[in-house]
């Protein structure tokens, strides 16, 4: 061995008799030692006598005082001498309960008494926070051990890991308070013999409270992953248990041991299998339904009991939209209101301190946090997810609850519903009733301030969050149904609404959008009165409920941030993508614990995607209390259908290309494989995911027309296409007066195209005024070409105005023109097959006076068909994402009122947003859409309550293109969204999806 | 100067200026002449101007918008790209600027100058290196010139 000090040594001797010695102190008797740790500690421990500490002696037994909040000295505590000493200590101080620690000893040659008080000394904050719960183990530092010495001999010895993992981060902040002395050790201590120590534990109350700290933005923290809780380790090390177990712990879902349906304790809504009545016609109507079942399930509700509406609502409820009214009033309810006072809540456990005082601390058993307020399941979520399938009136059924319990957040506090029911409440049979609720046993100083907080906020009524387009649909439907007078309403949108809470508390109901939600959100900081978030609310709905489904996004995030009583969402599909988007409902339910990331991801995300069914097992569990669902197939007691409906059929028209569409076709296609082709043999396809998907963007616009693809002005990539454009143009074409216009010679347009398709006019950057005659230049800025060529600097190049790249004369590409097609489409019109075929059924319609609705994905297809439609004199009204709100709630009057506006041309993605038009009773869809769900929602805008007519839906598929096999795709994906595929299956999976595409 | 034939372009920027200022900024033009504009910038929060309101006169020569606008500070000012004269040096003024510029971001941009002076290229040689010698020193100039010249005047 060389005389080299190496680091190693050197942290090994440190690690053993503290951070007391100076590294030259260790290097010098490791020099001394010959480099043997062994005895460069024993010379160390020999020669220096105690830690250089600067203890405070316990000159008497009432100075004591809790440790001075300054954290650069080690934290040291005081050994007490006597039992008295406790209930001297200031009221902040609980004795949580004694205990044995079996501690270590680091030193030789020492000894300790029995009945000698030891000092425990816990080491000073690191740089890298210790506290998270990870990087335990081997590794851990010097940093993290808790040493004890004794007045006499100085430093003595360590306390395991266990204690000091627990420990550490609540002495640190002095949250937690340590007491021990030698219960038992050898006269003289050798190195690592064993310590038995007495200790007693004392907690602060400043410990408590956090609880109840409302935190508006508390939602952003869930993404914490740790799961580790230091509180109810050191409870369990010290052998204290709880006197009220937790009803629902994690050792619960790791043990499977248990079902979850007990915890709510409603009249239990009995779940069947769906019954799929093997009616294969509607296979294409229940594609997403069955998605939905695979995972939560759908209940036959027939043992629910009804209730009446109250009379303030004007119209008849049906049998089943009764038994919701009764759900919804039992899920807000809980249990009968003294008792949810009285019930434990079920993550929480109940402890009795060993304090004379008689304290009771109760600890969350997911999140690890400490209250001595009784956590009772008023805390828990009154609520719940109403997801009937769509027409079954989710609407008017909520309406129905508004009217019947509508009564604002009156009394906040501890009992926000003071309105008692009248109707006596049933006791179900499994309430876990918690006899002897001990009162706030004594008062803690300082602890009453947080709940005031929460106070401190309005009480307001009902606020209902909706899409933008269900806004007016939201007011009329209540204006319509409720008994005038009986419901205020005031409608929170626009940019001069109030932002003051008391504006928001004056009416019953207050409807609002997501869209205000999430920007009252982001903007809640910046001045004090946040608007929504100023409020407690009585009841919160979310319609739609699902638009909240991605946990990250800013309106989900809002969206939990809402203080409220009673929470309601409401979807026809809860789950639209993956089973996260269900973690989001949970999170804003307040379904505990699942709004913790932590539990959702580990317990039910993870072993899901791993292929693992308990995941999903454990979401049914958790769903099947809190949500009621139903389906047109549900049937009543009596088995009859819950929902009659007029019929509705299902047709496919499979189209037929012409011969020049074909060739277009075939070549566009042609094209896109040989690029899809690359991708696979590089092995990059889902690298070039995105790519694809506009691979097959341009295929599936082929499909509705070919001027679709023509608008899209990437010209460059698709040069060889022009030609064939001009002859498929020329196929109806008689070359009379127009010329086929020269297409742009550059790419780059694409961008511009777009923003061009999202109809934004826009102006001139130069002129300020709309553009005339636009040019692109090179970086794709939109000038108008007098503009640009007078800001250049000569007649042939300059910079661009608005980035300053350099522009050539040359370079300048004429803009699309605002109808987005290189064509005139209006000169040249052709109808493509699909065209053709959507025409000749509206023909036949028209003589019976029938309504249609035509929904396409793209807006531009849309754009197209008013030509024909024109011509045809076809009248109709659009209805797209460009429109205001009111001008929506214009079209939609007029197209349902009107009895000469025969059709309705609707973007599908508008159209899925619970837009009533019953008016119409048949529905086109003119391009399949990936989600089904997303087709099928928009689909049962017509099918629906106040549906009387005989519904006929229309899909049109061009037989031997990308839809067609879309549609097989489809029947794939329904696997991969139940659950059936895991990870790995679902990327191979992917890859093979794709390859059946480009066949 | 005729006001008939003001370009549409000016009539429309003044508009919208007038209709939705800029915060900390406000432009209006002259009663006699719409070209040329009288503009108060507030100093920004945490900058030595803090609190002062700084005059400037700003006019929009004949070949606007293909020229830039002329401006100057009416307000005395310490600061290194500004001189006694109230001449500003900023790029966007002289060989930087591009008819997509507009009044707006013209006075934008001069607002910004007064939150992050650039005494590697100024205009008054003294107060840039006073500013590089002894910035906290030159920082507390500029602060009572504020105070002498820019507030309650």
């Amino acid at each position: 061995m060389g005389s080299k000090v190496s680091d190693h040594h050197l942290s090994t001797v440190r690690s053993i008799v503290g951070s007391e010695f100076t590294d030259m102190d260790i290097i010098r008797a490791l020099h001394m030692a010959k480099n043997d740790v062994n005895a460069a500690i024993n010379i160390i421990l020999d020669t220096h006598t105690a830690p250089r500490l600067n203890l405070t002696r316990p000159n008497n037994h009432r100075s004591v005082s809790p440790p001075k909040p300054s954290p650069s000295p080690p934290i040291v505590t005081k050994p007490s001498s006597s039992e008295q000493r406790i209930d001297n200590n200031s009221d902040d101080w609980w004795l949580v309960s004694c205990g044995e620690v079996t501690g270590l000893s680091t030193c030789k040659g020492r000894t300790i008494n029995t009945d000698e008080a030891v000092i425990f000394k816990f080491p000073t904050k690191k740089l890298s926070s210790p506290s998270t719960g990870k990087g335990f183990g081997r590794t851990a530092a010097c940093s993290e051990i808790v040493r004890f010495s004794t007045e006499q001999a100085g430093e003595i010895g360590r306390i395991p890991n266990e204690w000091a993992r627990c420990l550490l981060p609540l002495v640190r902040d002095q949250k937690v308070r340590i007491e021990g002395k030698c219960k038992f050790g050898p006269q003289v201590l050798g190195i690592m013999d064993s310590i038995i120590l007495s200790v007693s534990v004392f907690i602060n109350s400043s410990m408590f409270g956090k609880h109840h700290q409302v935190s508006l933005k508390d939602a952003t923290n869930s993404t914490d992953e740790s799961v580790f809780h230091p509180l109810p380790t050191l409870f369990r090390l010290l052998g204290l248990n709880p006197f009220k177990k937790a009803e629902l712990t994690p050792g619960d879902f790791y043990s499977n041991k248990r079902p979850l349906s007990e915890r709510v304790t409603l009249p239990r809504v009995k779940f069947e299998d769906p019954s799929q009545n093997g009616n294969e016609n509607d296979n294409e109507d229940s594609i997403s339904e069955t998605e939905v079942e695979n995972i939560v399930g759908v209940g036959s509700s027939a043992e629910l009991e009804e209730m009446d509406p109250p009379v303030n609502l004007l119209c008849d409820l049906r049998p089943y939209q009764k038994q919701a009214l009764y759900w919804m009033i039992q899920m807000e309810k809980g249990q009968c209101m003294d008792e949810t006072a009285t019930t434990l809540h079920p993550c929480w456990e109940a402890y009795r301190l060993v304090d004379k005082r008689e304290l009771i601390v109760y600890l969350n058993a997911f999140s690890g946090e400490a209250t001595i307020e009784f956590p009772s399941t008023l805390q828990m979520a009154r609520g719940g997810i109403l997801a009937d399938a769509m027409g079954l009136g989710k609407t008017i059924m909520t309406i129905s609850l508004l009217v019947a319990h509508s009564g604002k957040g009156e009394a906040v506090g501890n009992q926000p519903m003071a309105k008692s029911f009248t109707e006596g409440g049933e006791v179900s049979d499994n309430v876990h009733t918690f006899s002897n609720i001990p009162k706030k046993a004594t008062k803690f100083s300082g602890f009453d301030k947080p709940t005031k907080q929460m106070n401190s906020l309005t009480s307001g009524g009902n606020l209902i969050i909706c899409p933008m387009t269900l806004l007016g649909q939201w007011k009329a439907e209540i204006e319509t149904h409720v008994h005038p007078g009986s419901l205020s309403l005031y409608v929170h949108y626009g940019q001069s609404r109030p932002k003051d809470a008391k504006s928001l508390t004056q009416s019953d109901v207050v409807i609002t959008t997501y869209g205000i939600l999430a920007s009252e959100f982001s903007s809640e900081n910046a001045d004090d009165n946040g608007g929504l978030f100023s409020v407690r609310w009585f009841r919160v709905v979310l319609d739609e409920a699902h638009t909240i489904k991605s946990s990250k996004s800013q309106v989900s995030v809002a969206a939990a941030a809402l203080i409220a009583d009673r929470r309601w969402c409401l979807t026809g599909t809860p789950i639209q993508n993956s089973l996260q988007d269900i973690y989001s409902l949970l999170r804003f339910l307040r379904i505990e614990p699942w709004g913790h990331w932590a539990w959702w991801n580990k317990l039910i995300q993870k072993p899901f995607e791993g292929g693992d069914e308990r995941g999903l097992k454990l979401v049914q569990s958790i769903l099947k209390p809190i949500m009621l669902r139903r389906t047109k197939h549900s049937t009543d007691r009596e088995g009859k259908p819950i929902l009659v409906l007029p019929p509705a059929d299902m047709q496919v028209v499979y189209c037929e290309q012409t011969e020049s569409e074909q060739d277009f076709y075939g070549a566009l296609f042609k094209r896109s494989k040989v690029k899809f082709d690359q991708f696979v043999e590089q092995g990059r396809v889902l690298h070039n995911y995105a790519s694809i998907l506009e691979l097959l963007l341009r295929l599936r616009q082929c499909c509705d027309h070919p001027f679709l693809v023509m608008s899209r002005g990437d010209t460059q990539d698709f040069a060889d296409l022009n030609k064939l454009a001009k002859r498929f143009l020329r196929g109806t074409y008689n070359a009379s007066d127009g010329e086929v216009k020269e297409a742009p010679s550059r790419a780059y347009v694409q961008e511009v195209v777009e923003e061009l398709r999202k109809g934004e006019q826009g102006e001139c950057p130069i002129c300020l005024e709309a553009f005339e005659d636009a040019v692109l230049t090179p970086c794709a800025h939109r000038l108008c070409r007098e503009c640009l060529l007078a800001s250049l600097r000569n007649a042939t190049s300059g910079l661009c105005p608005v980035c300053r790249k350099a522009v050539n004369r040359q370079d300048l590409i004429t803009a699309p023109t605002e109808n987005r097609f290189q064509v005139d489409i209006e000169k040249n019109w052709v109808e493509s097959c699909k065209v053709t075929a959507l025409l000749s059924e509206l023909q036949n319609l028209r003589l019976s006076g029938s309504k249609s609705i035509v929904f396409s994905q793209w807006t531009a297809f849309l754009d197209l068909l008013q030509i024909p439609f024109t011509r045809n004199n076809i009248s109709f009204v659009r209805l797209d994402g460009t429109l205001s709100q009111q001008q929506r709630e214009k079209v939609i009057k007029q197209f349902s009122e009107d009895s000469t506006t025969l059709v309705l041309l609707m973007s599908l993605k508008v159209g899925g947003m619970g837009i009533n038009v019953t008016a119409a009773s048949n529905a086109f869809v003119m391009d399949p859409w990936w989600n089904p769900a997303v087709e099928e929602q928009a689909v049962m805008r017509i099918h629906r309550i106040g549906q009387t007519k005989k519904v006929t839906i229309t899909r049109f598929i061009v037989k031997g293109t990308v839809e067609e096999r879309m549609e097989a795709v489809k029947a794939r994906k329904q696997r991969v969204i139940s659950g059936a595929l895991t990870d790995q299956e679902f990327r191979s999976a992917r890859i093979e999806e794709l390859k059946m595409l480009f066949t | 100067m005729a006001n008939s034939n003001l370009p549409r372009r000016i009539i429309k920027e003044t508009q919208r200026l007038l209709s939705e200022p800029a915060p900390g900024i406000s432009a209006s033009p002259s009663e006699d002449n719409m070209r040329y504009f009288n503009v108060m910038i507030l100093g920004p929060t945490q900058s030595p101007y803090e609190g002062g309101v700084f005059k400037l006169e700003l006019f929009l020569p004949e070949e606007y918008p293909m020229a830039a606008p002329k401006v100057r500070f009416l307000t005395k000012i310490y600061h290194p790209n500004i001189d006694k004269l109230g001449r500003i040096c900023l790029d966007i003024l002289k060989d930087k600027w591009s008819p997509a510029l507009q009044i707006r971001t013209v006075l934008l941009s001069i607002q910004a100058l007064l939150s992050a002076p650039n005494p590697d290229d100024p205009l008054s040689e003294n107060i840039a290196k006073h500013w590089k010698s002894n910035e906290a020193e030159a920082v507390e100039t500029a602060k009572e010139w504020t105070r002498l010249y820019a507030i309650g005047a």
